[in-house]
């Protein structure tokens, strides 16, 4: 019986829900929001754009450097570390141990004359 | 549909004049789901303005021509959900030191020069308003077009994307809520 009821109303509420005419600025009033939304995003997407393109530069100029500019191809100035590998080979090179050779090894010598 | 398919495909394409051929097809009945989803006659404009706005930014998201439809009917539930929120707050904001007879006193003393049965319909949804107020706005949304716009669970279904079993319990549900704040209403004479 409530559930009829209810139904009833839900019937009467139809009705008393008017039918909207569309205004005559229905078209002009919606196409300048959409227009309002497409400017208020292109300003992002613009700036979007700019900012993608700016970063790409950057990476391939960055990408350029390294290729043209690898370690090795530069004379730049030695680092510290650098340096001290020359010191320690130069002290390596600069050592040298006597070396003892075996009598057989010997050349011979002519006994002098008597 | 109210559109053949090729017009749908040539407003995906970006077509304007395809866009505004849509539009003054479904605008009609769009105002007329609004107007029963939010029952507030001067604000059904500007939410189908929004519903329509929202379609021309995702027409290139409809997979189909077939589904326009339930996508619409998609945008519009989406919008007037919206609304009904941002009305709430509002409302809060506003009115939370007047008591829900003081509000419709208000709304009734407003509408004094209007005629008779116009009254009596303001006051009928005015009186669902407060019945709607017991469940959430989804469910105020999925009641009325369940209830009073007659779609079906199927229809339903495509413009949910949810089970016809979980539409089932959520409608029982909800419209055993508003029956019982209807039974409350008629009890304290306020219908």
């Amino acid at each position: 019986m409530d559930q009829d009821r209810l139904d009833s109303l839900f019937e009467r509420y139809r009705a008393a829900c008017p039918e909207v005419e569309p205004g005559p600025n229905f078209m002009p009033d919606l196409w300048q929001k959409i227009d309002a939304r497409q400017s208020f995003w292109s300003v992002f997407d613009r700036f979007g754009v700019k900012l993608t393109t700016a970063s790409a530069a950057i990476c391939l100029l960055l990408l350029a450097l390294n290729l043209f500019f690898a370690p090795g191809t530069l004379n730049l100035a030695p680092t510290y570390m650098d340096a001290l590998m020359a010191e320690h080979s130069a002290e390596r090179t600069a050592y040298t141990e006597a070396i003892r050779r075996a009598p057989a090894d010997m050349p011979a010598v002519a006994a002098p004359a008597r | 549909m109210l559109v053949e398919p090729e017009l749908i495909e040539r407003a995906r394409a970006a077509d304007g004049q395809a866009f505004n051929q849509i539009v003054l097809a479904y605008r009609k009945r769009i105002l007329g789901t609004i107007s029963r989803l939010i029952g507030r006659p001067e604000d059904v404009e500007d939410v189908a303005q929004e519903v329509f706005v929202r379609l021309y930014y995702s027409l290139d998201q409809l997979r189909t021509p077939e589904v326009f439809e339930p996508w619409l009917y998609r945008l519009t539930v989406n919008a007037a959900y919206d609304y009904l929120r941002r009305r709430k707050r509002r409302a809060e904001s506003r009115m939370s030191d007047l008591s829900e007879q003081q509000v419709l006193m208000a709304d009734s003393a407003a509408g004094v020069k209007q005629e008779e049965s116009d009254r009596e319909k303001s006051r009928l949804r005015d009186f669902m308003d407060s019945l709607f107020r017991h469940v959430s706005e989804e469910d105020r949304i999925l009641l009325v077009l369940k209830e009073v716009e007659g779609l079906s669970l199927r229809e339903l279904e495509q413009i949910y994307h949810v089970k016809e079993n979980a539409l089932k319990v959520r409608l029982f549900r909800a419209r055993q809520r508003v029956l019982k704040a209807y039974q409350a209403a008629s009890e304290a004479g306020s219908l």
